[in-house]
Order: C-alpha cells, then structure tokens, then sequence
C-alpha cells in the first residue's frame, strides 16, 4: 500500500498504513512512523492535514488529500478517522448538578457513558453546526444534531442550545 | 475503598481497579509474580468502548481483552521483548504502541479515551525509563490507577459528595456551641408562631360569645364590654409579645447566623494556611476565595433563617390545618387539601425555572467573556481597530442575555399571580360553602367560626411559599457546605512530626541523599539526586527548563517531602523539623516578586514585624532600593497596589530584596530573581544580592549563566538527575560538557 504523494509542488513522499493504526510517510526512501494532526479539527477536518513525526516535528502538511492516488488518500483517511475520532452522543439520558461538577449520562454511537464537567463550562457549538462537550478528564463528546435528537434528549438540553 | 475509588464507582462508571480474577490469572502466568501498574483500554479496534485492560509486571506485560462475561484472553509479553513505547495522541482517542525489532508488527495495540491516559502514562513513563536502563517500581497498582482515573474529578469537586443530611447535621454542628442563644432565638420563633394563631381565635369568640349574645340580650352589655376590651387588650399584648419575640428571634438568629459565618471563615482560612502548595496548584484562587466570602455567607443565610423559616413554616402549616378542621371541618378540608398541590406547584415552577436560569447562566458567562477578552485586551482591539465589531458582538450577547432575564422575569411574574389566584379561589368556595349554612341552610355556622377561618386562611401563603421552596434553600446551602467542608477536609501533605526539632540557629549545610520527587507517586521529576552543601555555600542551579531545579529549591523549602531518599538541614531530616521555625531561617526572592496590598513599608516588613524603622532603611539601601522608594510620593508609607503594580517589576523586586535582607534568612533561595529586568536594573539588583547572599547558602535558579560566574559550585540539574556540577571553571573545562554547551549557546546569541 505505497503510494506517492505531490506536495506543495516540489516535495514527494510515499504513505503507507501499516494496518495496526500506524502511518508511515517514506520520504527519500526512508520509513518515518507519522502522527496524524488536523489544523483544522472542526472547521475543516479533511484538509490540512499535518505529518508529524516522534518528535512532533512536521514532516509533511497535506493541504488537499482529494489530490492524492486512491490508496494514500485511503491510508490517510483511515488515520483522519482515528486522530479526530470523538464520542458521538445520540442520547441525553440524564444531566445533574452537584458541587462543582455537572454529571452526565449519555448513550453514544461507541456504547453507554458517563462523564462530568465542570458547572461553568459550557458545550461548544460548533461552524459546522452542532455541540461540542469537553470533559473534565478531556474527552470531547460531539452532538451533531441536539435539534433532532429525542423529545426527553431535547428537553434536557434546552438550557445548553441556542 | 479509598475515595479515588469512590469516585470512579460514583461518577466514572467504570471499574474501580483490576478485576481480581483476571489480576490473579495474569500473576500466575508471570510466575506469581505481581502486577505493578495496569489501565483500562476503553476503546477496541473500531473506536467502540468496551473493557480492555494493560497490565504491567516485573519482566512481562499483558493486554487482556473480553470474551464473554468474565472471561478474557490474556496475552503476556515479555518485557525484554520491547524495544520502543510510541503514544499517538488524537482528539479523544490515543493509541499506544509497543514496538519490537524495528520491522516486526506491534507486540501490542492499545486504544482508549483520554480519561484513561494518566493509567498509560504511567505505564509509558515505567517501561521508557526501563529502556534507558533505569528501573521503577510502583508498589501500590491499585492506589495509581485510582489516582490517575478519578483526579480529573477529584480536581474539579475533590470530596464525593455525601449525603445531604448528613452535609446539613454537620452544618448545624457549628450551631452547639452557640446553644444558649439557639435555644432563646427558636423560643422566640415559636412564641411568634403561637402568637400568631390567637387573635384570629379571639376575633371569632368576641364575634360569637361577646358581640352576638350581648345584641341578643343573652348578655349584659356591661358585662360584655368589659370582655370585649379584655380580649381587645389581650389582643393587643399578643401583637406586642409578638413583635418583641420577633425582633428576639430576628437579632439571635442573624447574630447566631454571622457567628457561625464568622467560625466557618476563620476555620477555613486557618486550614488554607496550612494547606501544603499541592493543594493551591490544584485549585483556582478564584474558588477559594468565593468558599470563604460567598459561600459562608450563604450559610450565614441558611443558618440565620433558612433553619427556622423552614421548620417553623412546617409547624405553621399543621397547626393550620390541624385549626382550620377542629373549628370545621368540612371547610377545613377545602382549605387544607389545595395545601400539598400548591407546594408543589411552587417546587415545580421553581424546578423549570432553574433550567432557565442554567440558560441564563451560560448567556451571562458569553457576556462576560467578552468583557473578559476585550477589556485586557484593548490595545489589540485598537491597534486592528476592531472596536465596531468588538460592541456588535457585546451587542448580539447583551440582547441575547436580556431576552432570557426577561423571559424568566414573564414565568415568575406570571406563576405567582395565578398561585394566588389559585389560593383565592379556595377562599371564594370557603364562602360559597359557607354562605348557604351563615344562613340556616344545612350544619350550622357561626359567624364566629367563620370569621376566624377566614383570618386563618389568610396565613396560609406565607408558610406554603416557603415550603415550596425548601428544596432550592437546601441544596444551595448543602452545595455551600460542601465547597467549604471539603477545603475544610483536605489534609496537608507536609506536616509535622509529634515532637519536632528546632535547629537554633540553621547554620545552612543542605544535604540530598539519593532523593527521588514525584508529584504523582510514579513519573519522577528528580531521580535519585545527592548532593552536600556546606554552610555559606552559593551554589547555581542550570539546566533545560523542565529538568528539576525548581522542584530541588521546593524540597529545600519543604514545600513538598521528598517522594524517596532524604533531605537534610544541618545533617537533621528536614521531615523530623520544626517547619515554621526551619521557614523562618529560609527566604525566597522569586522571579515574579509578590507584594501585598500595602505600604512599602508593611512590605519589607512582611517576614519581621518588630524590625526598626532604620533597619528597614538599612535593609532597603543594601537592596539598592532606598533612592526610589524616596521618590515615592509619601516614601515608605506609599501605597503599592493590589499586586505592586504601580512599581516597576526591577523596583518590586528590590522590594523584596529588601524583604529577604531584614528576614535575615540562613538559607536563601534565588529563582530567576534578575530574569524580568532590564540590563542597568539588573545590574542594580545584581549588587544587591551580592550584599544579601554574604554569609548565607544561597541556591539561585538563573537561566542567565553569566550572573552565577561567583558561584561557589554550579549544579547542572538535567531530566531529574545531577548531571555536572563543578565550579564555572572546571566546568567549562569539559569539552562535551552540558554547562558548556548552554554557556558557549549563550554567548552566541549574544
């Protein structure tokens, strides 16, 4: 699965996924393991996308993969979908108020949850529509559509929507 | 269960430690041999959640993964086998990778959630070390992994919250002391109480016994008379003993209120005192200062009214009903079975207006944050000349916070009108019961009676308003509680032994004995550091930022106790001092010099209240401070700001240098005290320090390598270890050498 990959008009590296979760960007024949970070997480997550090496030191920064030969586009959409993976809520079950802390219970599209975040901090929304939760231990939690989620869902995020 | 464990059962929802059965398997297959650190993989191949669990031993490491309920595949490899950890971090889930031979596959893949990366760090940071040939070793697996999951939380809250009785007893606890003064304030709530109920009583006996029989002629008139001004007086005395019993139960109950308001900020402020720094790194200065002022004062509410509002009104509303049905009942019913309906209407229409204001909240926090970036920020704002835009969005957020108060403002002004509506109505089929009966239809009714119901009826609202509102009163009292009880319950890590020793005087040696420093029990940010200072050395702390030297000066002061080996002073372990004395031999002069709301004066005195007026001056011509602080508009007496922020930060330091020299320390630490100034300023307090580290160990922090050239031995503190140390000379005289390296960097760049 190696593919060659014009960037910016004069460099030329090779992508290559290992298949357990790794990118290897090739550059002038030799294997650098790469990390995968979009500038743009929310904006625009499918471009601009920057290869950063062990050191997180940029190795390459590919501005449009829709450029790229089918396979390395491929390789690099896998490790898009893993860098900015996010939990996706499809239901609010709960929201409680204690001290300090706000508690939630969610079902997402990767299985039940609870988390927590802090009483003044409030969910994000986000250009592409949608919220965006942060919580305590970091995590985000990403509810594309509140609007068109449950009746008991909408309810308890009313206080949280526009 | 510790209370890490707690949390992670309470709020994480996930398990609290490794299942046994699966951590006894696994040692069995290392050869009984133990697991040391573990995480949970919460995330599998396709990013869904679900348990997986990373164990680390000795000599192996095993990654167990579910197969059915309770039952797992584990598969261990040995550590040796392990050539590289890789972490590739992304928005919410992280991978980690451990690498054999460079192109073999992964001996493992594990992904999960941030909440789970502290676990792997700690992993990482074990089996990293292990791979430069350095060995840790966690003893308490169960304990670290607690920690790593449930500090997030803890951060955020710190105590789990208890049960909000036993939050609210604990509250009135504060109240014992003062029992005398309870009793006398609760006495007097009931009196009003009780005093309350009888003139309504007296209205109908007049009306039926007096007024009644004497227009009947069952009564002499004169007879009569004196009853009616006797009940009239008595009435009147009512009102009196009522409105004094008030004033008594107002004046007790909101001194009691302040004093328990008073006992609860002094206690706290005294606990924060002795708080160690670990706990003020955890916690925002804002927060704490809200517990000791607003928070206490909510109490002081809570205790002053909330406490016998609430209980009173319960008393109130079944003595009501228990009136209104003795003196009839069929009228009573009507009265009273509304009762339970209309409190809960109150607590629901309190319930949806606390969404609101949670919505409220939020509008208010954006208004705020624009206030919160524009205001500091305002040469930016017109340096891009932004100022239209700027008021436009403060705009859209006004309106848009407006709309919500104005909203809340259409419930409330709404709800309460219809409640009383409501209650009228009850009022209006009390009458239209009672009218046919008044005139001879059906059980008979006095005029009396009904009168007094009707006075009764009357007290009604009140008592219902505040039990619809019991519960909102407390849980902001419980929640009040909790923030200042959990300041209240944190312990300090540094503390004193039962009988410490007081080194009179400290004469300065500083010795460090293989002494190891982690703030989380695992990854260390000094590794085994040994060195012996001698009484009046000064020695220079370089290195990478990062490496070590801050926490070295931190373990010097006892901000913290070191994690392994030992520090000493004068040869005592520093653990086995007497803290305060040993801090009073210490001083400090840090790189961001603190100076309190004060005179210039109050400042230099701050370590030593009882110092003269001339060693003040003495001590501020050795600071090189004396000439400016003349300058001042009203000399030593000038105010300087909340933070000295009408001082330049070259004059705010030499203030403190002077603070430093009037302390007269034995041990003094320099943290990048010349780092923020101007090179004359720096000169200036360059010459300042020399005359205040005569005589004493000095330890100074300098990034700029050439302000340590005097230095009796410098100290090249690097990832957590003693890398060089030496002389400025014998340092440079190594070829290879790290100290080298930073100095010839330096002179380079300038």
């Amino acid at each position: 699965m190696t593919h060659a990959l014009e960037l910016e008009g004069e460099t030329e590296i090779t992508l290559r996924s290992s298949g357990d979760g790794r990118l290897f960007a090739i550059v002038g024949g030799e294997a650098v393991a790469v990390r995968l970070r979009q500038c743009f997480p929310w904006s625009e997550p499918n471009r601009h996308l920057s290869l950063r090496d062990e050191d997180d030191e940029e190795v390459a920064l590919v501005e449009d993969p829709a450029s790229l030969a089918p396979e390395s586009r491929h390789a690099l959409e896998q490790a898009v979908a893993e860098a900015g993976f996010v939990l996706e809520v499809t239901r609010v079950l709960s929201i409680e108020e204690e001290v300090e802390i706000r508690q939630w219970k969610v079902e997402t599209r990767q299985g039940p949850r609870s988390f927590q975040t802090h009483l003044d901090d409030w969910p994000r929304t986000l250009p592409m529509g949608g919220l965006l939760i942060r919580d305590v231990g970091g995590d985000l939690y990403l509810l594309a559509a509140p609007g068109e989620m449950d009746r008991r869902s909408k309810e308890l995020l009313w206080a949280f929507v526009d | 269960m510790n209370q890490d464990q707690e949390i992670i059962s309470r709020y994480i929802g996930q398990p609290a430690r490794l299942p046994a059965e699966l951590r006894a398997r696994i040692e069995r297959e290392w050869g009984n041999q133990p697991v040391q650190l573990y995480a949970l993989a919460d995330l599998d191949h396709g990013l869904r959640l679900h348990e997986s669990w990373l164990a680390l031993g000795p000599r192996h490491v095993a990654l167990a993964r579910p197969v059915t309920e309770g039952t797992w595949t584990v598969h261990s490899v040995e550590r040796s086998r392990i050539h590289a950890v890789q972490e590739a971090p992304g928005l919410s889930a992280n991978t980690l990778l451990l690498l054999g031979m460079p192109d073999d596959p992964p001996l493992a893949v594990v992904r999960y959630t941030q909440r789970q990366r502290g676990a792997f760090e700690n992993i990482r940071f074990v089996l990293d070390e292990a791979l430069e040939g350095r060995t840790v070793e966690p003893t308490d697996a169960d304990r670290v992994y607690a920690d790593a999951v449930a500090r997030p939380v803890r951060d955020a809250q710190a105590l789990v919250a208890g049960r909000q009785a036993a939050v609210i007893l604990r509250l009135l606890g504060y109240l014992t002391r003062y029992r005398r003064e309870l009793t006398l304030g609760l006495t007097a709530a009931a009196i009003v109480t009780l005093a309350s109920l009888v003139p309504p009583y007296l209205a109908g006996y007049l009306i039926d016994d007096v007024v009644r029989k004497a227009n009947e002629g069952t009564m002499a008139r004169g007879a009569a008379a004196t009853i009616a001004w006797i009940a009239v007086g008595v009435m009147a005395a009512l009102y009196v003993i009522r409105q004094v019993a008030a004033h008594v139960r107002l004046r007790l109950m909101s001194v009691i209120g302040e004093w328990v308001a008073r006992d609860l900020r002094a206690e706290l402020y005294e606990h924060i005192q002795r708080l160690s720094l670990s706990f003020f790194s955890r916690k925002k200065t804002g927060s704490l200062i809200t517990r000791v002022t607003s928070d206490t004062d909510r109490l002081w509410d809570f205790v002053a009214f909330g406490v016998v509002d609430v209980s009173l009104s319960l008393v109130m509303l079944l003595g009501l009903g228990v009136v209104l049905l003795s003196l009839d009942w069929r009228l009573g019913l009507v009265m009273t079975l509304p009762v339970p309906v209309l409190c809960w209407l109150i607590y629901r229409h309190g319930e949806s207006l606390n969404s609101r204001f949670i919505r409220a909240w939020r509008k208010w926090s954006r208004v705020t944050d624009v206030l919160s970036d524009t205001i500091p920020g305002i040469r930016v704002v017109k340096a891009f000349n932004q100022e239209t835009r700027e008021i436009a969005r403060f705009e859209v957020r006004n309106d848009d916070v407006t709309d919500e108060a104005n909203e809340i403002h259409r419930m409330w002004t709404t709800f309460w009108p219809l409640l009383m509506l409501a209650v009228h109505t009850t009022t209006v089929l009390v009458w239209v019961l009672a009218m046919p009966r008044l005139l001879g239809e059906g059980a008979p009714l006095s005029a009396g009676v009904f009168v007094s119901f009707l006075l009764y009826t009357t007290m009604f609202v009140g008592p219902i308003e505040i039990i619809g509102q019991m519960a909102r009163t407390i849980n902001r009292a419980t929640s009040s509680a909790h923030r200042v009880f959990e300041v209240l319950d944190s312990e300090p890590e540094v503390r004193d032994v039962p009988q410490p020793v007081r080194l009179t005087p400290v004469r300065g040696r500083v010795t460090f004995e293989n002494v190891t420093f982690a703030y989380d029990g695992v990854r260390q940010i000094l590794k085994g550091i040994s060195f012996d200072v001698h009484a009046g050395e000064l020695i220079g702390l370089v290195g990478p930022s990062g490496g070590g030297k801050s926490t070295v000066v931190n373990l010097i002061a006892r901000f913290y106790d070191a994690t392994g080996g030992s520090v000493r002073i004068d040869g005592v372990n520093i653990r086995t001092l007497d803290t305060g004395h040993y801090r009073q031999q210490l001083g400090m002069v840090l790189q961001d010099p603190y100076l309190f709301h004060g005179t210039v004066l109050e400042n230099i005195r701050y370590g030593l209240q009882s110092a003269s007026l001339g060693a003040v001056v003495t001590a501020a011509k050795a600071a090189n401070a004396h000439d400016f602080i003349c300058k001042l508009g009203q000399g030593y007496d000038t105010v300087v700001g909340e933070r000295g922020h009408t001082l330049s930060g070259g004059e705010r330091q030499r203030i403190s240098i002077a603070r430093a020299i009037l302390h007269d320390p034995r041990i003094l630490i320099l943290d990048e005290a010349t780092s923020s100034v101007d090179t004359e300023t720096e000169r200036e307090i360059q010459e300042a320090l020399e005359r205040l580290i005569a005589g004493r160990t000095v330890f100074a922090i300098a990034h700029r390598l050439s302000t340590l050239r005097r230095a009796s031995r410098l100290f090249v503190i690097e990832e957590g270890r003693l890398a060089e140390s030496g002389t400025h000379r014998e340092l440079l005289a190594k070829h290879d050498g790290i100290y080298r390296r930073l100095y010839e960097l330096q002179l380079q760049l300038q």
